[in-house]
């Protein structure tokens, strides 16, 4: 009877280990499924230096904003728009960390969202009295509002400045510039000192995978920006490609609309960055990331033996390309040649399918933003 | 063996007697569990959550007419608890065994996406209750009706759950005889490594041969457990693997009250002596008299009593063991269709993500997306979102819904994305069929795209 036992035992061992895919292999020296060690990597390397990047570009602004508001001249208001581009591409390298404190301030929504409330600015200029930490004045304030008072309240250049000359309601103009500049500097500073703080180390100790763990918050907020901010902000909606502008471009509803010629770069600058959060790029720094993660989980389609990290940075090289290929100023581009703008958004939605399906039960984490085409 | 011998050994089994201590032992657990398991998803507010705030739900085919009751649904949440109480001490045991199953059972089948396989085994375990004698000992029941107090019942009744039992976990184990399971270790090699900051043994999540490991030894488990319980000399450790077992799944995996309702299964089967030592300890902690703990009666059937729960146990086991195996009437990989999956004890068999977008177009030329919060929670959607029957569910609400607002004859088209088990997501629906059109029914759906890859078994 014992004997018969340990047969089949030895027996089913050896089917075991016969059948065990001998390629398979889970442990490669350079990845980790350590997620403290991802979690720490992704806060100290990663979030903190883009938003201390963030801050310098912001800071720069904040100096030209105020050179610009004491002393309104051509030259002024020219760096001051320097310092508000390079600002707004640096932006986009910290947009999708909308986790822990960010979150909690809901940085993004004061921010960057356009297009810009121009009624809503106009009023606010007039009364002086406006409260912008409520959802209407979302788009009252922030990157697009300074793109509509640097660069869209007339059509000429030198009416721009006049804008501001007038003796009437100069004064008033300005100082809404200063309200929304400080308010700029006032959040930035809040959400970098509590990362510092607390934030921190509770972000790295939340090493689980369910609901409210750091790793399941942080891809929750990376995949919801690509789809709703990247995908349908930059590209789906300005092109009427999503199916509720139903095919109609909108145009005038580009990122930039006033500035135009920065569009592509900020999406460009997007695209980059997101990528790059992936491979656990950023800052000259190489670190654990979602694609050693997944790697190292051995996240791969069992009947192609594909890792998951080459099909996801395989459809992201996919649209660097098409992004690479857009003209700088994607009013022109929905002008002229809109099919390329709609083809991003299509192979962005498929990225965004990878990410939230494929990715999240590769790693068993759940969605819980629920989606919102909102456009 | 003629037919003769068959008939006589098969009469001869329905004669026999045994004591009834095993089943009174499993009605009060039963009861306790059942007990806990309804007030904990009381206090949980998932009432509220999963039957009361979603605006739509998934009936079950055929039980169209089950949904929740609004404020009511409390009522039976009330109803079922206090007959698993009555259950429990074994009080009017025959009406409340009735109203549990009711009560419970239609809980079970308001909705589609909370469908749990240890919900249908509840079910048919309450079910069974029915026509058993468990009130025949150590009961209110029999306490105030001396004349059913009985030493002695029929060994069929005892042991039909023990039956039931071998079922689920046997089924549970041919299920996990496949290629994924057993070649890839999926679902596990991808379930293990989420647990990996448990303390002291997360760092074994990592490793491969764990997820085979688990995998192989969950499904000998399976096969074999009820097996090694039913086998006197092996019981002891069967039970010792039957909690550690299951007290692991509840460690790793949001399973609820099932490994305890498991754990207290099992002990249906230990032996009498056994369950007339805690009867005893119960008895003693409650002061009934020794002859209230030794009666001296058989409890039998009537002639005619006797021949119904005989056919009728005839059919309902085997529906038991054809009903799972009804998958091989469908065509294609049935963890892709899912025709059949449920009501078949697959048991945390793989890993599936989806997501599904739904597209209404009118003749009028209107065109739009539906944002599915508006309809449904993300619980629901997450179900529907791989599950074929739901979809096609869920475009039939949109119809309905869309003919309201003023769409002229909607056609309802679904943009899916489902991944199973690792592999990359594909189309689970064909996107150019309009889904309004299609009816729901037993047949095989056409419009469920073929699986891209091949899982070979059971």
């Amino acid at each position: 009877m014992k004997n018969i036992k340990t047969q089949i035992l030895f027996l089913l061992l050896a089917t075991l280990v016969s059948c065990v895919d001998s390629t398979e292999n889970i442990s490669q020296p350079d990845v980790s499924t350590d997620r403290k060690e991802m979690l720490t990597f992704w806060v100290e390397e990663l979030i903190l230096p883009s938003y201390a990047e963030f801050d310098k570009d912001l800071q720069a602004m904040l100096i030209t904003a105020d050179d610009f508001t004491t002393n309104p001249t051509e030259a002024s208001l020219s760096a001051f728009r320097t310092s508000w581009t390079e600002a707004y591409i640096s932006w986009q390298n910290v947009e999708m960390y909308e986790v822990g404190p960010a979150e909690k301030y809901t940085l993004r929504s004061f921010f960057n969202i356009y297009p810009a409330d121009v009624a809503g600015i106009q009023n606010n200029i007039t009364s002086g009295t406006a409260n912008l930490n409520l959802p209407p004045a979302y788009a009252q304030q922030g990157f697009p509002a300074l793109d509509f008072l640097l660069n869209g309240v007339a059509a000429q250049e030198e009416n721009i400045l006049a804008f501001y000359l007038d003796s009437e309601k100069g004064a008033q103009r300005l100082s809404y510039i200063k309200v929304l500049v400080s308010r700029m500097d006032t959040l930035l500073d809040q959400v970098i000192s509590e990362w510092k703080g607390t934030a921190k180390d509770d972000f790295i100790n939340r090493t689980g995978l369910d609901i409210g763990s750091s790793t399941a918050s942080l891809v929750n907020a990376y995949v919801l920006y690509y789809e709703r901010h990247v995908r349908s902000g930059k590209f789906g909606i300005p092109s009427g490609a999503t199916i509720a502008s139903a095919g109609t471009p909108n145009p005038d509803k580009v990122e930039a609309y006033y500035k135009k010629d920065i569009s592509g770069k900020l999406a460009k600058t997007a695209q980059l960055a997101f990528s790059n959060f992936f491979n656990g790029k950023a800052n000259g720094k190489q670190g654990p990331s979602l694609k050693s993660y997944l790697n190292s989980i051995g996240a791969k389609d069992p009947s192609t033996g594909k890792l998951l990290s080459e099909y996801i940075n395989e459809q992201f090289s996919l649209i660097d390309n098409l992004v690479e290929a857009l003209s700088d100023d994607y009013y022109y581009q929905i002008e002229t040649d809109n099919e390329a703008m709609v083809k991003v958004y299509q192979e962005m939605q498929k990225a965004v399918r990878i990410l939230k399906v494929d990715m999240t039960s590769a790693m068993s984490i759940t969605i819980t933003y629920t989606d919102n085409d909102g456009d | 063996m003629t037919v003769t011998d068959l008939k006589t050994s098969f009469s001869s089994y329905f004669n026999q007697t045994s004591s009834p201590a095993a089943l009174a032992v499993f009605r009060m657990m039963f009861g306790v569990l059942m007990m806990i398991s309804m007030l904990r998803f009381w206090f949980k507010d998932w009432i509220f959550q999963l039957y009361i705030e979603p605006k739509h739900h998934f009936t079950f085919y055929g039980f169209e007419w089950i949904k929740p009751l609004g404020p009511y649904t409390y009522l039976l949440f009330i109803i079922a608890i206090l007959s698993a109480l009555l259950i429990c001490i074994g009080l009017f045991y025959r009406g409340a065994s009735i109203l549990f199953f009711l009560s419970f059972t239609y809980i079970e089948l308001m909705d589609k996406t909370t469908y749990l396989n240890h919900y249908y085994f509840i079910s048919l375990l309450s079910f069974l209750l029915i026509f058993l004698p468990a009130n025949a000992y150590f009961s209110v029941d029999a306490w105030r009706k001396p004349q059913i107090n009985s030493d002695k019942i029929p060994s069929w009744c005892t042991d039909s759950i023990r039956l039931l039992v071998v079922i689920l976990y046997f089924y549970a184990g041919l299920a996990k005889l496949n290629s994924d399971w057993l070649f890839h270790a999926l679902p596990m090699k991808i379930w293990l490594p989420a647990k990996n900051d448990i303390p002291f043994i997360g760092g074994l999540f990592n490793e491969l041969w764990v997820a085979y490991l688990f995998s192989w030894i969950g499904c000998l488990y399976d096969l074999s457990i009820a097996f090694l319980l039913l086998y006197k000399p092996t019981r002891k450790l069967a039970f010792l693997s039957v909690v550690t077992f299951h007290l692991l799944t509840s460690l790793l995996f949001p399973i609820g009250m099932f490994p305890y309702i498991m754990i207290g299964t099992a002990l249906i089967f230990f032996s009498t002596g056994f369950h007339q030592a805690f009867i005893r300890k119960i008895g003693a902690i409650l002061t009934v008299s020794h002859s209230f703990l030794t009666p001296v009666r058989t409890y039998s059937f009537s002639k005619i009593q006797q021949n119904l729960v005989t056919v009728g146990l005839l059919i309902f086991f085997s529906f038991q063991l054809l009903f799972p195996f009804r998958y091989l009437l469908y065509p294609g990989e049935l963890f892709w269709t899912e025709e059949g999956y449920r009501f078949s004890w697959r048991v945390m068999l793989m890993e599936k993500m989806g997501a599904a977008s739904f597209i209404i177009k009118d003749e009028m030329g209107k065109i739009i997306e539906v944002d599915n919060k508006d309809f449904l929670t993300p619980q629901q959607e997450k179900m529907m979102a791989t599950q074929p029957d739901m979809i096609l569910q869920y475009a039939h609400i949109l119809k309905e819904h869309y003919e309201k607002a003023g769409f002229e004859n909607p056609q309802i088209y679904a943009d899916t994305y489902v991944s199973l088990n690792g592999r990359i997501g594909k189309a689970l629906i064909d996107p150019t069929v309009d889904l309004s059109k299609e009816k729901e029914s037993f047949r095989p759906k056409h419009w469920i795209l073929t699986f891209q890859d091949e899982i070979k078994g059971l």
